[in-house]
Order: structure tokens, then sequence, then C-alpha cells
């Protein structure tokens, strides 16, 4: 193996490991003269570390052969790559609650880590050592979750670990089937052994194992249990970092299995023309999160378990573009998840203002936000207005890519494909406003408390950076469009429908 | 100055207002005025141009704007576009006028307002029909806030029910548009590849209805009307004038120019059920504002009844019967926004009540005999008197109408009839009511504004022009309904 060019080629994990020892050792030795590591020294350091990883995935891209079969070095992983990155930058500017975070330098540590297994999952084709980024991905995570010492946020830690640990066991058992069909430990090789057989059980078993263990990840229904807990528990940086930079990595990997390993085997989940495959079954599984989770919200009272619940219905628009088995819709998906990751950190961001002055983060503590601080309401509007796909919003092109793409690569002439679901999906949409409007109408219309202390500045570019984004993506989608939908065509190599 | 200059200069306002500084909130409706006025300035050159230079190509605008889903920037400004924009030109200005001392919050309410108009006008431009989705879309959240913050009698129930229904049908118009886009190739959204495309008739029975109800359930059609009256009551005056006005035009004009020429197999099969509910809206309508208490509730359901009209004359399918429908897109956007604008704005804000009895005692046309005036008038415009806009547009609709479906001309000449006798007891009870020796003397009120008798002035004379010289707008109608879109559709 060439390990010059293997360094080169995973210079920003190498970057983020380096920082997050740095990190580690900074706080050891302030902790060593007998006070407590400050905060703003630690999240600086974390803050330069992920800006120099982002900066050499830019600068020093990686080329040439994979120094290794276990690395993918094709567009996506960059692309992805840099997501995570960028997501994780805007997750650590987010502000923990008062003695949330008592020892910032295990925190930060643990988030670099997680943003490393990030990284290397969505840059590997590889099974096994899919497996083993997205479990140093998770372990960190679960950490992450329960750092506060309160009963709330440790609920939420051993939810998720436990979660989290069967799912892992659901995941290997399925990739360890797929290795014993395929005799091959890559996803292109995979796909090989199943043009001979597409319908062996044993690939089919596999594939089923792995999608339950990605559906976790993806908070899809039924696996989606932990979420709303994790949601309200955990610190705010680490949901941002479970909902934004998590999903999106757990979607690439499953477009990396559906797309490029297990293509041959989708099948099709149209009215009247079902073909047994995973079409149908990741049908059915989007259209129970998008009624589960869009049902659920309509009754939440926290905005946090909102958003959660919010998250499982747009796993389920997700899974929508992923049932078409297309690199059209498959690259809209991809775009949305990116979208929907920014517009979820924002509302987050801004639920942390909100109770940081009001103390927790009920519906009704929005209550006169436009009066206390007319940008973060204007923010929160954004993002509300984006999840809920109203224009000229990215969650609108979004969405409307990703129903109108998954309904034209499903249909045949002028045979309808997966309308029944895309039908569901915008309907179920249209419902969501309603409890996106609950909020916005506690900070736009209903009076309350007036006063306002004001916001760091890390936490105002956690809100605003986002939400310029959304709206530049909004108004020129193809920015983010074009790179996603081309890097998914070479990654599917032409053989699904191109664009 | 070409017609973009009708959204720049929406939009440019809106954000303008909205980044005023608190010190100089004065200055909004001076802003949002400018804005109104240089739209309305642009769409009545466009007309002039066009009505003086008839075989001239219309301004269009073609860009490149998301290449892997297909949708383009294209807007156009063929006849119908320029006076449906010219109409909203001159509903905005005289919204604008009637909240002139509009206290709470007033660069909110401008900057929303301007969004709602330059969405409106990005709706009457687009030929992509992404791009219309778009501009659709981007009025939902605005009509919310405008109601919810400003607006009165159960606000927020109102103004929740209103967007519901807004977004439902956006919906029922994504799926329809999804369904298309894919059976046409999902290459485009450009209408005319889309009207081109070949579906199977099928395919056209379910996905027509889709999307004729989408769009139609904004432009109030009976059953799907309910949120009409209820959001107009609650939305302030501005706002009632711009949905009844306008807004709801955008449902009409999305039903005619996009999901007839899309589907006009589907459109074939369904135009008698379409005819059916436009009479029931027609009747319904006008039965259900005979027996209102609350004079803004008059007025909502007789936009209903009215908007039954245009859908009649869409179904009628014939080049009447189109002419009709578009006319009457324009007669009542004009009328609706008169009438709302005397009611929710010149006497609600003197008297502080709506309710038709307790009007009564306030003897309008004694203490206020201009809006009594003015209410006249804009009540025989209503009722659809010759002289008025209402009688052209009604008496075009009913000929298209006896082109295609003649008995259904019996029960609209019954709504015509109920209309008059709810038109006249509003009229009556709220202006001119009998009053013994024994009432006691009503309060003085303060006589119109300027710039409510503007607007009064504004809309009425447009409505009067249209009715006594009908002939421009016709022109300007047949030039839209030309195209090569609606070939498929008329006879």
């Amino acid at each position: 193996m060439n390990y010059s060019a293997l360094f080169q080629q995973l210079l920003p994990e190498v970057i983020l490991v380096v920082t997050a020892l740095a990190v580690l050792a900074t706080a050891l030795a302030i902790e060593g003269r007998g006070k407590p590591a400050p905060l703003s020294v630690i999240s600086s350091i974390t803050c330069l570390g992920l800006l120099l990883a982002g900066a050499s995935l830019i600068l020093f891209p990686a080329t040439g052969e994979a120094a290794t079969p276990m690395i993918a070095l094709d567009p996506l992983a960059r692309l992805f790559k840099g997501v995570v990155i960028a997501l994780g930058l805007l997750a650590v500017l987010l502000p923990p609650a008062k003695d949330e975070i008592r020892q910032p330098g295990e925190f930060h540590a643990l988030l670099l880590f997680a943003i490393t297994g990030l990284c290397l999952t969505v840059g590997t084709n590889h099974l096994l050592f899919l497996f083993v980024a997205l479990e140093l991905a998770s372990l960190s995570l679960y950490l992450l979750a329960g750092f506060p010492r309160t009963a709330r946020a440790s609920e939420a830690s051993l939810k998720y670990f436990l979660f989290g640990g069967v799912s892992a066991a659901f995941l290997l058992f399925g990739l360890s089937l797929i290795y014993g069909f395929s005799r091959a430990a890559t996803l292109p090789e995979v796909a090989t052994a199943l043009a001979a057989d597409p319908t062996s059980p044993l690939a089919i078993a596999g594939l089923a194992m792995v999608l339950a263990g990605l559906g976790f990840k993806l908070a899809a229904a039924p696996f989606h249990y932990w979420a709303p807990d994790v949601y309200q528990g955990a610190p705010a940086t680490s949901v941002a970092l479970v909902a934004a930079a998590s999903k999106a990595v757990g979607l690439v990997v499953l477009v990396r299995f559906l797309l490029v390993g297990f293509h041959a085997s989708g099948g099709s989940a149209a009215w009247g023309g079902i073909v047994s495959g995973w079409s149908v079954w990741l049908s059915i599984l989007a259209a129970g999160s998008i009624l589960f989770g869009n049902l659920l919200a309509l009754a939440q009272t926290s905005v946090r378990r909102l958003l959660a619940y919010s998250a499982v219905a747009n796993t389920g628009y997700l899974l929508v573009g992923l049932c078409a088995n297309g690199a059209a819709a498959a690259g809209a998906a991809l775009f949305y998840v990116v979208v929907y990751g920014l517009a979820t950190l924002g509302a987050l961001a801004v639920t942390a203002a909100v109770e940081r002055e009001a103390g927790d983060d009920s519906v009704a503590s929005f209550a006169g936000l436009v009066h206390r601080s007319p940008l973060q309401a204007l923010a929160l509007l954004v993002f509300m207005a984006s999840l809920a796909g109203i224009p000229p919003l990215a969650g609108f092109v979004g969405k409307f890519a990703l129903f109108s793409q998954a309904l034209a690569e499903t249909t045949v002439g002028t045979v309808s494909g997966i309308t029944w679901l895309v039908a569901l999906a915008a309907v179920m949409s249209a419902v969501s406003l309603y409890y996106y409007l609950q909020v916005l109408k506690q900070a736009f219309v209903t009076d309350g408390e007036t006063a306002a202390t004001g916001i760091g500045i890390g936490h105002a570019l956690a809100i605003g950076v986002p939400a310029v984004a959304l709206v530049v993506l909004g108004l020129f989608p193809s920015l983010l469009l074009e790179p996603v939908s081309t890097a998914v065509f070479v990654l599917s190599d032409g053989r699904v429908n191109p664009l | 100055m070409t017609p973009a200059w009708t959204l720049l200069s929406a939009f440019a306002g809106a954000l303008l207002v909205l980044l005023l500084p608190a010190r100089s909130a004065a200055l909004s409706r001076v802003i949002a005025l400018a804005a109104a006025t240089i739209g309305a300035l642009a769409a009545g050159a466009g007309c002039l141009a066009k009505l003086a230079h008839p075989d001239a190509a219309p301004w269009s605008f073609d860009r490149d704007w998301i290449p892997s889903l297909g949708a383009r920037l294209h807007l156009q400004a063929d006849g119908l576009s320029l006076a449906l924009l010219l109409l909203t030109g001159l509903v905005a200005i005289a919204g604008i006028l009637f909240s002139w001392n509009i206290d709470k919050r007033q660069r909110a309410f401008f900057s929303l307002f301007l969004t709602i108009i330059g969405g409106v006008y990005g709706v009457f431009l687009s030929r992509d029909a992404f791009l219309l989705f778009v501009c659709y879309e981007v009025v939902i959240l605005p009509k919310y806030l405008l109601i919810a913050i400003w607006g009165s009698t159960r606000k927020e129930y109102g103004a929740m029910k209103l967007t519901m229904y807004s977004i439902g049908a956006s919906a029922l118009i994504l799926v329809g548009l999804a369904a298309a886009y894919a059976a046409a190739g999902g290459t485009s959204f450009d209408l005319q590849h889309l009207a081109a495309a070949d579906y199977s008739p099928g395919f056209q029975a379910w996905a027509f209805p889709v999307l004729f109800l989408g769009f139609a359930v904004l432009a109030g059609v009976w059953p799907f009307h309910t949120w009409a009256p209820t959001g107009h009551v609650a939305a302030p005056t501005a706002a009632s004038m711009l949905l009844a006005g306008v807004v709801m035009k955008l449902g009409a004009f999305g039903a005619l120019c996009v999901a007839m020429p899309i589907f006009p197999e589907g459109f074939a099969q369904w135009r008698g059920v379409i005819a059916g509910l436009a009479v029931m809206g027609v009747l319904y309508g006008a039965f259900t504002a005979l027996s209102q208490k609350d004079l803004k509730f008059v007025i909502g359901y007789s936009s209903v009844s009215h908007m039954g009209f245009v859908l009649l004359g869409l179904a009628a399918a014939t080049h009447w019967g189109l002419r009709g429908a578009a006319l009457q897109m324009i007669s009542h956007g004009v009328i609706a926004g008169l009438l709302f604008g005397i009611a929710g704005r010149v006497v609600y804000a003197r008297t502080h009540t709506r309710d038709l009895a307790e009007l009564r005692s306030f003897d309008l046309w004694r203490t206020l005999p201009g809006a009594a005036v003015a209410f006249t008038l804009a009540t025989a415009a209503s009722m659809g008197l010759p002289g008025f806009s209402g009688f052209v547009a009604e008496i075009s609709v009913a000929i298209g109408l006896w082109e295609s479906f003649p008995l259904l001309l019996i029960p609209l000449i019954l709504g015509i009839v109920i209309t008059g006798a709810f038109s006249l007891r509003a009229l009556q009870k709220a202006f001119f009511p009998v009053r013994g020796e024994t009432d006691a003397k009503p309060p003085k009120l303060p006589p119109l504004t300027w710039p409510e008798l503007t607007a009064i002035v504004l809309l009425l004379a447009v409505s009067l022009a249209i009715g006594i010289y009908p002939k421009p707008w016709l022109v300007l109608i047949d030039d839209g309904l030309a195209s090569p879109l609606f070939q498929s559709i008329l006879p």
C-alpha cells in the first residue's frame, strides 16, 4: 500500500483526528493547572480544525487511483465530506445550555471523532470499512447525546445506544450475508455477483437487514423511536449533528447500496405494476414514515420533539426519491437531505436561542419572538417555510425535484409510476405546514416577552448562514443540484437513466 | 419600461420596505405606493403598446434556471397577461391607499403586501409550469401572516383555514404537474412542451381533475369555497381586496392556462361536472349571501358566486366563454376590491361594526354620503347592470354558455336575480336604513379621506371604462386566447 497516497487521499480525516488529539491535549494541559478548560478556547480549536479539513478538501482534492480498495474517491464522496464538515462546523457553533458541557475537551474530541467517522463513511464502497467507519461515528454520537448529566440526556443516550446497538447488529449481520453471497467486499463486486443471480435469497435477506440498520440511522419509521428523546434531551450541538450530518451520511450509504450494489434487484413499487424488489419495501417504509412522522408531529408541544417527528417525515420524502431506483431522483434526494439538514440545524439554533430566553423549548416559548429579535424570527420563518416546502426557499425546490423526478423515473410512457406514493407525500407535506405554522404563529402573531438578551457571534452565524444558504439555494438551486446529480450519475456509472 | 418592471418593482419594494430603519417606518407606505404605481404603469404601458401594435411579438424573457430539472425562467406578456397585470397593479394601488393610515407594524405589512403582489405578477407572466408554481406558492405565507397579524373576526382561524386550503390545493397541483412532467418525458416544464405532449385518455381522466381542482380551489369552486368568505372577512381590508380581487384569479388563471391546455381530453371529459359545480357556486354563493348579517360576509359569498361565472365560462370552452371568464376575472377583481375597500375600511374604520342591523343606527347615507354613493355604484356594478364591467363579462359568459350548455342558462338567470336581491338587501340595510321618529340621532362620522376617495374613484372608473367601452379589453384577451395553448380547447 502506498502510504503517502493514502495520507493525501484521507487528508481531511487526518486533520480532524489530529485536531481531536490537540483538543484533548489542550484541555488536559489547562485542567492540569486546576481550572476547567474554557469552552471558547476548545471550540475555537475545533472550528479551526474543521476549517482546515474543509480547506484541504478544496485545495488538495484526492486524485488518482485509491490507495486501498477500502476508500472510494468519487465526486459523491468529496461532495458529502464537504457537506458533513460544513454541517459539523455549524453544529459546533451552537452554544450549549448553562452547565450542559462540563468537559469541553472530551466533548469536542468526540465531536471531531464523530465527524471523522461520518467523513470516512461517505467515502467508501467497502462493506467492512463502512461498518467500522459508521460505528466510529455512532459510538461517538451516543456519548455526545448523553453528555449533560441530566436524567433526560441519560435516557436519550441510553435509548439511542440500545436502538443503535441492535441496528448495528442487524447491519453487520446483513453485511455478512451479502459477503457470504457475493464473496466480495465492495459494492461494485456485489453488483457483479448480483447480475448473475438477481433474486438470490441470501443477498435479499442481507439487504433487508442492511435496510433495517440504515433505517435506524435515518430515523425511518418504524426504526425512529430513539429520535424524539434524543432531539429533546441531547445538547443542541449533538442534535444538530445527528439530525443534519448523520442523516445525510445515512442517505449517501443507502444510495451507494441501492444504486451501486443492488440496482439490479430494485423491482418496482408502481401502482398496478408491482415487481418484487427493494423498491417495494422502501415504499412501505417511506409511506409509514411520512404518515407517522407528520401525524405525530401535529400533536407535539415541544419544538425539539416536533423537529424529531418532522425528521421522521422528511426521511419518508427522501426514501420516495430512492424508491425510483434512478440517478436523477437519487440526486434530488441528496440535494434535499442537505437542504433539510440546513433547515433543521437552523431551526435548532433558533430553538437554542429561545431556550436561553424562556427556559424551555415549548411552542409557547416562541411567543413574541419577532419583537424580541426580528432577525431570529425572520430566520425561523425561512427554516420552517423551507421545511414545509414553501418557495422561494430551497426546501421547495428539493421537494418538487424529489417528487417529480421520482415520478418521472418510474413512469414509462404514460403509464404512471409511483404516483400513489408521490401523492401521499405531497398531501402529507401540505399537512406539515400546519405544525410548522403553529411555531411561526407564536413567533409572529402572539404577543410575548419582549426583552432580549442577544446571542453570541457564533450562535448568530449558526442561525444566519443556513438561512442565507436556504434562500440562495432556493433561488439558484443549480449551485448544488447540478454537482450532486453529476456525482450520482458518475457513481451509478451510467447504468441507470442518465440526466 | 418592460412588463418585467411589475415583478421587479414589487419584490424590490418589498425588500426595501423590510430594510427600512424603524424611525422611517412611515416611509413604507410611500415606497409601497411607488412600487405599486410603477407596476401598474409598466402593465398599462404594455397594454397600450399591445393595442397600438397588435401584431408585435410579445415581450418575453427566457433563461436557463435548473437544467437538471428542465425548469426555465420563462416569462412572456401576451394581451391576457398584460390585462391581468394591469388589474393587479390597480388593485394594489387601491389597497395601499385604503391602508394609508395603518399604524401597526407598517413595514412588515407593506412588505408582505408587496410580496403577494410580486407573486401574482409572476404567475400571470410565467410560461414555465415550475416557475408559475413557485410564484403561486410564494403568496401562501404572506397571506397567512397578513390575516393572522392584522386581521379581525376570528383572524387566526380564518388565516389557518385559508392557508390549509391553499396548501392542500397546491399539493394537488404538485401531483398533477409532476404526473404531466413525468408522462411528457421528464425533460421540461415549459407549458407549450407539456401541452404538446401526447397523454393517454385514461391518464388524462385522472390527472386533469387533480390538476384542475388544485387551481379551482383557489378560485373558490363549490364545495371547496368555504375558506374564501371566512378568510376574506378575517383579513385586513387591503388583504381582502387583494385576496378576493386578485389572488382568487390566480386559481382561475392556472385552470385556464395550465390545467386545461395540458390535458384537453381530460377537460373534455370533465367539463360537464365543472359546469355543474360552477352553477352550484353561483347559486349557493348568492343564496348564502342573501342571509348574511355581516356586510363583509355578504361580499365574501358574492365573490364565490361571481367566481362561479368565471368557472362557467371556462367550462363552456367556446371563444365567448373563455373571453367572458377572463373579462369576469378582471371585472370581479375591480368590483370585489371596491366593495371590500368600502365595507372594510371606509365603513368599519368609522363605525367599528359591519353588522347589518347595527349599521342601521348610523344612518350612513346621511352621515357618510360619499361612501353610500360609492357603495351604490359598486353594488350596481356587482349586480351586472349595463354600463359596468360586470354586465359585459356576464353577458359574454352567458353567450358562451348558450353555445355549449344552453340548459344551464336557466339556473344562471336565477343566480343573477338572487344576486340582485342580496346586493340590494345589503345596500339598503347598510346604507339606506328605514328609520322612525324615535330612533336616536346618528353619531357624526369623519368624512372620506383623500386616499380613500382616490382609491374609490380609481376602481369605479375602471369598472365603468370596461362597461362602456370593453373593446380594448376584449382585444387584449383575444390576443392571449390566440396562443397555441388554447387551440386544443377551443372548438
